[in-house]
């Protein structure tokens, strides 16, 4: 248990955070980021899965012009590789594969939707709770609290109900819990900001509240925002796929990879790939989504890093 | 003390804000509910009638007061679909849920604790690095894609278990495994890393030292301790089993509560969705008050505040 024993690799650990401290100086946070992102190889995979899936989605529709309503009482349940339909068809013809790529789309659709409301409310109620504190948190709080409270299909089965089906519920009733997720984060994140000397001499500089908030606090929070919210990207798709699978999500004709998993379950046992094709493109989409997630933790917070390299080496 | 008494006012008040908000979200639906009684040659009059004789012209807050007085004196109405009595509904279905929600439950810490034992245990070894692919799986996929793997491999291929229905022990297995599968996972995770952090501990290094068996230190000291947080918050996984009991009992026909207010939703059933979205409420808010109670039980520095 001598001292001299720990120093050695401590000293490394202090010397490299030093370096990356003064890289960021120099470099500015985002561009030390990036050159971090480049030995990143979670990230670098997911960004790849990711880039393919997107691709299929966007491009596939257009390639294969398909059109993905097509209905055709000929050719139900013909198995992939049929001729002309690479993925084959569901139980009213429709080419499998063109489906797929349109419901990667409306899943891409909804977590954009879902991501972009949760982040800009999760900020935004963070920030104004967290910075102004009095009533005004524990307002916030409470309605972050009281959504978060209850789970997420519930509140969106409830919201559905209320909307009447279709993408725009799912939409709100995901957006809106996830928003509950990033404010309490953000919140926390900004009461640990409030209390450092920059903010401080800020306030004592007579900067405006509003200018304190968005030019010092807001820059500082984006960061842990984006890494939380990529986690959250994951959850809006799986939340939508089991919402349109019973029946609340899209609405037919569109389709939607979890309404395509319900659609091929009368069918598991002859034709089981209309069922477990649109499972496994969600289960693809999930996980590219959550190696970006876990590559930005990575990159954009080394904290957790070292930590995570700690634990591992004990 | 103080705290207890505290959580569970805000618990009253939780609960009566969300019935008002179930209340109005199901009352946001407009005047799709003669839908689902009327044809759809139905005249306007006949619906604005309809409308009228179910109460529905009142200002809300009058319905909201109506309706909460009805529920407390036992009036919950009947189906609009198909005339059901509420109330009968209530009781069949919600004891073919209580049967699946605590198979699952009791699955939850039955596989997780023992699995999050061993994990911890054989530390760095294939078990834990298997028990932990397992868990990190367990909550990354979506539980409707397991339930339908689960449909292929179990019923349609290797035949074990029936694919769906109710309420037979071969029948409960598949659907009570699925809708556990994330409790486990989850409950792995954290007695795996209770356990650790209750075994780096100086008690821990203490009691060996002393020459106690190694059994008891694990069994009686160290077990014991890292239980404590998991069990405190128990209550959180009902929560947790409530909102994927609406997916799972669709896929398996399980008639249970939840399957009941997916399809009343979908139906536009209003005073069935109305009334099992309530219920359903409710049981989540008391498992978390129970998870809040617990937690304050088991720690004593928020005892004393």
């Amino acid at each position: 248990m001598t001292s001299d024993q720990e120093t050695g690799p401590r000293l490394e650990a202090w010397n490299e955070r030093l370096a990356e401290y003064e890289a960021a100086r120099h470099m500015g946070a985002f561009r030390s980021a990036l050159r971090r992102m480049r030995y990143n190889k979670l990230l670098l995979i997911g960004v790849a899965l990711a880039v393919l899936v997107l691709a299929a989605g966007i491009l596939g529709p257009v390639i294969s012009g398909v059109d993905h309503t097509l209905q055709s009482f000929r050719d139900t349940h013909l198995p992939p590789g049929s001729p002309g339909h690479l993925l084959g068809t569901d139980h009213l013809g429709r080419d499998i594969a063109v489906r797929l790529f349109i419901g990667i789309r409306v899943s891409l659709l909804v977590a954009a939707g879902v991501t972009a409301l949760s982040l800009i409310m999760g900020l935004l109620l963070g920030m104004f709770g967290g910075y102004l504190g009095g009533w005004r948190d524990r307002t916030i709080r409470g309605v972050v609290d009281f959504v978060w409270g209850f789970p997420l299909i519930l509140v969106a089965v409830l919201l559905a109900g209320g909307l009447g089906g279709g993408l725009f519920p799912v939409i709100l009733a995901v957006g809106l819990v996830n928003t509950a997720a990033i404010a309490r984060v953000v919140r926390g994140e900004v009461l640990a900001l409030s209390e450092r000397e920059f903010i401080e001499a800020a306030r004592a500089g007579g900067l405006s509240t509003p200018r304190i908030m968005f030019k010092h606090l807001f820059p500082n929070i984006l960061a842990p925002a984006l890494v939380l919210a990529s986690y959250y990207v994951a959850v809006a798709i799986i939340a939508e796929a089991a919402l349109s699978f019973i029946g609340l999500g899209a609405q037919p004709p569109t389709p939607s990879l979890g309404g395509m998993v319900s659609d091929g379950r009368n069918f598991l046992q002859q034709n089981h790939w209309e069922s477990t094709l649109p499972g496994l493109t969600i289960m693809l989409l999930v996980l590219a989504v959550s190696l970006i997630g876990d590559g930005l933790r990575d990159v954009f917070d080394p904290r957790l890093r070292h930590e995570a390299k700690g634990v591992e080496a004990e | 003390m103080k705290q207890l008494a505290a959580r569970t006012l805000y618990t009253a008040v939780v609960l009566i804000l969300s019935s008002v908000a179930v209340f109005y979200a199901i009352r946001l639906s407009g005047g799709d509910v003669t839908a689902a009684r009327l044809p759809a040659s139905a005249s306007a009059e006949q619906r604005e009638a309809f409308k009228e004789q179910l109460g529905l012209n009142d200002p809300i807050y009058e319905q909201y007061f109506n309706y909460i007085g009805r529920v407390l004196s036992g009036d919950l109405g009947t189906s609009l679909t198909n005339n059901a009595q509420i109330s009968d509904l209530l009781f069949t279905h919600g004891r073919n849920s209580l049967i699946l929600g605590a198979a699952a439950f009791i699955l939850v810490f039955a596989i997780g604790i023992p699995l999050g034992m061993l994990a911890s245990l054989r530390r760095n070894s294939w078990w834990d690095g298997g028990i932990m692919t397992f868990s990190v799986a367990g909550m990354a996929v979506p539980n409707f894609w397991l339930a339908l793997l689960a449909v292929w491999l179990f019923a349609s291929v290797l035949g074990w278990f029936p694919s769906a229905g109710c309420c037979s022990p071969r029948q409960l297995f598949l659907p009570a495994v699925v809708l556990a599968m994330e409790g486990i996972a989850l409950t792995v995770r954290m007695t795996r890393s209770a356990m650790l952090e209750n075994l780096n501990l100086d008690f821990v290094r203490t009691l060996r030292a002393g020459g106690l068996a190694e059994g008891s230190v694990i069994g009686r000291h160290v077990f014991r301790n890292a239980l404590v947080p998991i069990v405190s918050l128990a209550g959180l996984r009902i929560g947790q089993i409530v909102g994927y009991a609406l997916v799972v009992e669709t896929i398996f026909g399980w008639p249970g509560l939840g399957q009941v207010l997916v399809n009343a939703v979908l139906r536009r059933d209003y005073p069935v969705a109305q009334f099992f979205s309530l219920v359903l409420v409710t049981i989540v808010l008391l498992g978390n008050w129970l998870a809040d109670v617990g937690y304050t039980v088991v720690n004593p520095r928020l005892r004393k505040a």
